[in-house]
């Protein structure tokens, strides 16, 4: 078998939620020895909430171990137990912290000055060691303690505003969003470049990630249009300043389609030439011609007009089928998928593997996210399943830590390890 | 100038919409990169908006300057032999190539990454496409609506009653791009420290399925699909102060009842400085802005018929709290809210993102050279970096790096 990337690397995972533990779940499957740190008395929010794997008489299972949510972001990692309200606990940390190469956390500056897990304060015990600060709005600066997570990252970065359609309030995208890839993405782009430094010098470093200014970084083009041109752009929803048409279209209902039977398709047309092709893959060669929609410049003056005409064309027929009849004629379309499909029935991403199925000891057979990018020599993979609350305490005292078994039950009974 | 990360890394890229963030993240870390455009240049340089007044011009793009920055650019024709060769002749300088064609595109151009390969055994090749390298959707054609449908987060987003939306900025590519800039540099440490070089392929379709929240696992576990719930949400029944609320000039969303921040009685407490706090210090409204915290809302969800006597004075109080809002400005709502600990977030504008309070006392923003001549404000990157900060250069002009770089090759 091959080697993985990152293996010989080891993680400090202070991070909980989605954004900071994704982070970790990445090095994970690329081979590094992810540790992450939690408490009993105050466990990841997500290992408490839906969706919870099922019972055979499908009754919920319960506990901190069975939330998908929680599994799927932390898979192969090793879970302790740590009291960081006590200064016995703190200095158990710092001890973990001198055996890492990588200190992680999406915590709050608060939490931070309260466990005293300041980069010169971790520093001082590790200067070759490489921290990830991962707060909402950065660790200094007038909003520094603002309260959030993603889905208030969501307006408050200008997603919300400029997504969706406009006749709507700016209800945002419906989930969380930037905590998936945009925020743990930035964190691991930067931690490896701060590896590789650190391999050419010797130097550890800090890094901040203010969600905030990550995913601002991400937004296109609409900060730029105010700072160049003093535009404010709105939201308009699925449509684009540069293709016509480019929307979703309501195709026949699909039955099969659990809970979810409205199907949609996808088209996206970049120039004239794929307008034509799509209108004659859809049976309507004829509308490429007309004046109406001939040219881009046309397609936008109506393009209500030209969104009601697709809808009319493709509204009694399978996603799927008008998908397949665009691509075969080189236009960019695809259906509107739902987990089902994207599990289940797309064919493209069975074939490629992309989801990976563990056994999780009380969760059962889980699918995960596999890794997002492939690397032909030294792949990643869903390395295990994620750890109970609390799995991993006595090995990683004693094997990584360095603690005596003695020690250990001393820490144990003075509630530290909790 | 500091330190920079990406120090002595020459990056090549035959990239347009889907992979030039990818090249930017690396560029902006200190490598050099180098961007091959085709006569005219890419989609990118065509596309709106552009700078005011110079529409059209392939230097003025907006569309362009953003995920582009701190490159250098080369225009070649591929579709002539005399390009392809100048263009291999490049590729095998580099430590990294990075390209976003349809599959096979440039291997039909003696650049793939075979054909590059024994040149070159370091090589790190990332190919950033809309369904990956192989699959039976390999050979399909892409664009960034098309990635967001297939990848599963548009299902999931908008109102019940409209198509399901696509979320602004290109968000398929940039995921694509993020995903890729994670993958390449792995495969560089990987070739520094053995020699041996590698393909990352990254699909657009795969790069986005994490963002799918809790849906995937939701239909493994449970076979249920999620939908998209509009304004809801998550919640069973709409709630007062969760949600969206109008301001004077703008908007703010609450999440008032989330496991983070203080209970609706801090609201009321605001309120009531104001005089604006209407019923809600009365009976029966008093005892239920008491009642309304997570703990009650998580016995909701589980069984909805709970709210039950409640229920029917619900409105009095959202009303009551959505007046309130409507009398004060979105900053105002936002900041004075924040600062009591109430979990509200403002519906930035474009504009309101450049007068953020905290970006600039961040003083997050930088001044780069304009493509055009003179300075502009352009937003800062991602991550502060202590040793090693990114560092964001003007955009190239259309082949302004063509004879340099070209002379250089021997």
């Amino acid at each position: 078998m091959s080697r993985k990337p990152l293996e010989g690397l080891r993680v400090a995972d202070f991070s909980w939620y989605g954004a900071g533990p994704i982070a970790g779940n990445t090095l994970s499957q690329f081979g590094a020895e992810v540790i992450r740190v939690e408490s009993e008395t105050k466990p990841d929010g997500l290992r408490r909430v839906h969706p919870f794997a099922m019972n055979p008489d499908g009754t919920f299972k319960t506990g901190y171990n069975v939330s998908g949510y929680f599994n799927n972001f932390n898979t192969g990692k090793l879970s302790i137990q740590l009291n960081l309200n006590v200064p016995r606990g703190q200095e158990i940390a710092y001890r973990l912290i001198e055996k890492c190469d990588i200190f992680l956390t999406n915590f709050t500056p608060r939490v931070i000055d309260k466990w005293n897990l300041r980069y010169e304060q971790i520093s001082a015990r590790n200067p070759r060691i490489i921290a990830a600060y991962a707060p909402m709005q950065g660790l200094s600066g007038p909003h520094r303690d603002f309260l959030g997570f993603g889905a208030v990252l969501t307006p408050v970065t200008g997603i919300s505003h400029m997504s969706g359609f406009p006749h709507r309030p700016p209800i945002g995208v419906g989930t969380n969003y930037p905590d998936y890839v945009i925020n743990p993405g930035h964190t691991i782009t930067a931690i490896l470049a701060a590896l590789r430094y650190r391999n050419r010098t010797g130097k550890g470093q800090m890094i901040e990630l203010p969600q905030l200014e990550s995913v601002v970084n991400a937004l296109g083009t609409a900060v730029l249009e105010y700072l160049v041109n003093g535009d404010n752009p709105s939201r308009t929803g699925n449509r684009s300043l540069n293709y016509s048409p480019h929307g979703a279209f309501r195709c026949a209902d699909d039955p099969e389609s659990v809970g979810s039977v409205d199907r949609w398709v996808v088209i996206a047309c970049r120039d004239d030439r794929e307008w034509a092709a799509a209108a004659a893959a859809l049976g309507h060669p004829e509308a490429a011609a007309d004046p109406k929609f001939a040219t881009f410049e046309a397609r936008k003056a109506n393009e209500d007009e030209l969104e009601a005409l697709i809808g009319s064309w493709v509204r009694d027929r399978k996603a799927e089928d008008v998908a397949a009849a665009l691509q075969a004629a080189g236009v960019p379309a695809g259906v509107v998928q739902n987990a089902q499909d994207l599990l289940d029935r797309d064919p493209h991403m069975k074939a490629r593997g992309y989801y990976q199925y563990v056994e999780h000891p009380e969760a059962g057979r889980e699918a995960h996210d596999g890794p997002a990018f492939r690397l032909s020599a030294t792949p990643g993979s869903v390395p295990g399943p994620a750890p109970l609350l609390g799995e991993h305490t006595m090995d990683v005292c004693e094997r990584i830590i360095g603690l005596s078994m003695d020690e250990v039950a001393d820490l144990l009974a003075e509630g530290v390890l909790v | 100038m500091p330190d920079r990360a990406l120090e002595g890394i020459r990056v090549v890229e035959f990239t347009d919409e889907t992979g030039a963030y990818c090249g930017r993240l690396l560029a902006d870390l200190g490598a050099e990169v180098i961007k091959v455009e085709p006569p005219g240049g890419g989609r990118l340089r065509r596309a709106r908006p552009f700078v005011k007044g110079h529409e059209g011009d392939p230097n003025a793009s907006l569309a362009f300057w953003v995920h582009n920055t701190s490159k250098k650019s080369v225009v070649l024709d591929l579709e002539t032999p005399e390009g392809r060769e100048l263009a291999r002749k490049l590729a095998l300088s580099a430590d990294i190539v990075l390209e976003d064609n349809p599959v096979g595109h440039l291997a039909a151009r003696g650049l793939g990454y075979e054909q590059l390969r024994p040149g070159k055994p370091s090589l790190v090749y990332t190919s950033i496409t809309g369904f990956g390298q192989d699959g039976p959707h390999a050979s399909w054609a892409y664009s960034d609506i098309v990635g967001q449908a297939m990848g599963g987060i548009m299902t999931l987003a908008g109102e019940p009653a409209d198509p399901p939306n696509m979320i602004y900025g290109r968000q398929a590519d940039i995921s694509a791009s993020i995903q890729a800039a994670q993958g390449t540099l792995m495969a560089l440490l990987h070739a520094e420290a053995t020699g041996e070089g590698q393909l990352v392929d990254v699909s657009a379709q795969e790069a986005l399925s994490m963002a799918q929240e809790t849906a995937m696992q939701t239909w493994d576990f449970q076979k249920r699909n999620r939908v998209r719930t509009g304004e809801l949400g998550m919640l069973p029944i709409p709630l007062p102060a969760t949600g969206v609320a109008k301001c004077t000039d703008g908007y703010v969303s609450l999440y008032i009842l989330a496991p983070a921040g203080k209970d609706l009685p801090a609201l009321v407490d605001w309120m009531r400085e104001k005089g604006m706090q209407g019923p809600l210090d009365d009976e029966p409204y008093c005892s239920i802005v008491n009642q309304l915290n997570m703990a009650w809302l998580t016995q909701l969800m589980s069984n909805p018929d709970a709210a039950g006597e409640i229920l029917q004075h619900l409105p009095v109080i959202t009303k009551t709290i959505l007046d309130f809002f409507a009398s004060m400005s979105a900053r105002e709502a936002y900041e004075e809210g924040q600062r009591r600990q109430l979990l509200i977030g403002i519906v930035s504008t474009p504009k309101d993102i450049a007068e953020n309070t905290q970006l600039r006392a961040r003083d997050w923003f930088v001044r780069i050279e304009s493509p055009l001549g003179g300075a502009v404000e352009f937003p800062g990157p991602p991550y502060r970096l202590s040793e090693t900060p990114a560092v964001i250069g003007r955009p190239p002009r259309l082949g302004e790096h063509t004879e340099s770089i070209l002379a250089a090759l021997v």
